[in-house]
């Protein structure tokens, strides 16, 4: 209303500038001598870069679903004709851009095939149990299905943000009709192409196991871990005193508010696909689950549970929490770890059946998120931090939770 | 200060403007002056009208938590009760009472015992139902569902004093100040 202050955009910084050169040197040093650091160790193993490439399947999983919930994030924006949310939807619709990126760091995931993936080891040809699946399971076939994927995303990804960045200089309405047409589609293709990965990238790790469940799982795991970075983000560029006044305690309240949701619906998902094994009981089935229950990796299990659905659920429930900017960085940190976790839970155990953690874990860590935010930073750096002519952007820095 | 002849009997003083930013500045200085028992009435939500008001938060979140975990612990003790020691039965070898096997009936209690405590919890704290309400009374308060706003400070305040609450009511800048009666009659 007219009694209040509304904040423009002359009000703050609204461009990376001199950060952006600075933040993307560092970054991209830190991911090649991550990757680097990383394969010397992997090398040093010599085991065939066996551990090597069951590291960095885990942290590349991690930042992969980080930028698939960015891609996520941007349609839904579009179909929903949301307005909160403009004010930050290009910080989305980069991280979401960095997939072609993601596409090159892939490479080695492939490569590394049979050294990580069971059903492409030549000793598993002529397990019975592979045997129908092994058409589908195969290297090339494989190979091929990651290059669908990736044309896919890269076309979606891509066209929102170019698109985006085009109308911050024309100020085209016809941009933001065209992409909320395509938003609905583009939903469609996501949810197909991104269960169809999780099941490729992380389920088909142990080709005998599987889930239906499975790509939810990875696709709400990576939607707590993208909210949760994108507020990391959005009070990082703060604290330098851009986009300051304009994102407001009520956009982080939002923020707050689908960290919380999506905390929830993973824990309800992850809960649910272990629920039918447990009562099912079929040895096929619960042995996955039972892998997971032992040697340390149980306790693992357990801390995740705590970690990444309880504590955050209580910690998040209350509107304080969701408005309390230290509060709400906390919790942010909180669920990007928690979700790490997860992930290296669900990969590990298929490496050692005792719990293992080594310094591969963490350089492979750096190595794949120094490349993906030098990426990510890089492509910000081309144009305006907030979709400048957006029609919506007077509603959403007028924005205020009811 | 002499009593008023009519204090018992009058429910409170209402004051009318005709835009919203108008009212707001009149909010403010109700606000400001103190009162506690007073409300606004208008035909539209209107944001920022509680930071105006200096409405507190409301206590039913902490209801809807008490509900939630009235929910839970009756949903785990039921199935603990039914299945374990009323009419123990073993089920495909899974013990009497297997945590995961209850966990989705103990979700679902707990989510209908604080939507229970949220929608009861709500009428509660509103008073409602509420078949009558002074206000009704007053011709000129039927605007209130069109195109009036309407400040009203009830007299069980404190701070009310029939004459000088009026003439605070009448410095706001509405278009009148009208005593509204407990009931019909008066």
């Amino acid at each position: 209303m007219a009694q209040h202050h509304v904040p423009s955009l002359s009000d703050t910084k609204t461009t990376l500038d001199g950060l952006g050169g600075r933040v993307f040197a560092v970054s991209a040093a830190v991911g090649v001598l991550g990757l680097a650091a990383t394969l010397v160790l992997g090398l040093a193993e010599g085991d065939g870069l066996r551990r090597f490439g069951y590291s960095y399947l885990v942290n590349y999983a991690f930042f992969l679903s980080i930028s698939l919930g960015a891609l996520f994030f941007v349609p839904i924006q579009y179909v929903t004709k949301a307005s909160w949310s403009i004010v930050v939807r290009r910080l989305a619709e980069v991280m979401a851009a960095a997939l072609p990126v993601m596409a090159v760091l892939a490479v080695p995931v492939i490569l590394l095939a049979s050294q990580v993936y069971g059903w492409a080891e030549p000793a598993a040809r002529s397990d019975p149990l592979l045997a129908h699946k092994a058409a589908y399971l195969s290297p090339l076939w494989f190979t091929v299905r990651w290059v669908i994927y990736f044309a896919l995303w890269t076309w979606l990804a891509v066209t929102f943000w170019r698109r985006s960045v085009a109308q911050d200089t024309s100020g085209d309405l016809g941009i933001t009709r065209k992409l909320e047409n395509l938003s609905g589609f583009a939903l469609l293709v996501y949810a197909l192409t991104v269960a169809a990965a999780a099941f490729d990238l992380l389920m088909s790790v142990d080709f005998v196991w599987f889930s239906t469940m499975f790509g939810v799982y990875y696709f709400a795991g990576g939607l707590v871990a993208f909210y949760a970075v994108l507020t990391l983000v959005t009070m990082g560029l703060q604290n330098t005193g851009r986009l300051t006044r304009i994102v407001s305690a009520e956009h982080f309240h939002d923020y707050g508010k689908l960290m919380f949701a999506f905390t929830f619906f993973w824990g309800y998902i992850a809960f649910s696909q272990y629920m039918l094994y447990w009562y099912a009981n079929i040895p096929e089935e619960t042995y996955w689950y039972l892998a997971r229950s032992r040697e340390g990796w149980g306790k693992l299990g357990l801390v995740i549970l705590f970690a990444a659905f309880v504590l955050p659920f209580a910690g998040l429930i209350s509107r304080y929490a969701k408005r309390n900017r230290p509060m709400l960085a906390f919790w942010a940190g909180w669920l990007v770890a928690a979700q790490w976790l997860n992930l290296y839970w669900v990969v590990m155990p298929d490496f050692s059946a005792r719990f293992v953690f080594g310094a591969m874990d963490v350089t492979a860590f750096l190595g794949v998120g120094g490349v993906w935010l030098a990426t990510v930073t890089r492509l910000a750096m081309g144009a305006s931090l907030v979709p400048v002519r957006d029609p919506r952007l007077g509603d959403s820095l007028r924005f205020e939770n009811a | 200060m002499a009593a008023n002849r009519d204090a018992g009997r009058v429910y409170g003083l209402l004051t009318e403007f005709e835009s919203p930013s108008a009212l707001v500045a009149a909010v403010r200085q109700v606000r400001d002056a103190g009162f506690r028992h007073w409300d606004v009435h208008t035909p539209f939500p209107i944001h920022g009208m509680d930071e105006a008001m200096g409405i507190r938060g409301t206590r039913l979140p902490f209801l809807i938590l008490g509900g939630g975990i009235t929910g839970l612990g009756l949903a785990t003790l039921m199935q603990w009760w039914m299945n374990a020691v009323d009419y123990p039965f073993a089920i495909s070898g899974k013990p009497l009472f297997g945590l995961p096997a209850n966990i989705p009936v103990m979700f679902e209690l707990t989510v209908l015992f604080s939507a229970f405590a949220a929608f009861f919890g709500m009428w509660g704290l509103n008073g409602m139902p509420k078949l009558y309400h002074p206000l009704f009374t007053s011709r000129r308060f039927r605007r209130a569902t069109q195109d009036r706003f309407f400040i009203v400070i009830e007299a069980r305040d404190p701070q009310f004093d029939a004459g000088r609450t009026r003439e605070f009511l009448a410095s706001l800048g509405g278009s009148v100040v009208e005593a509204v009666g407990e009931s019909a009659e008066d």
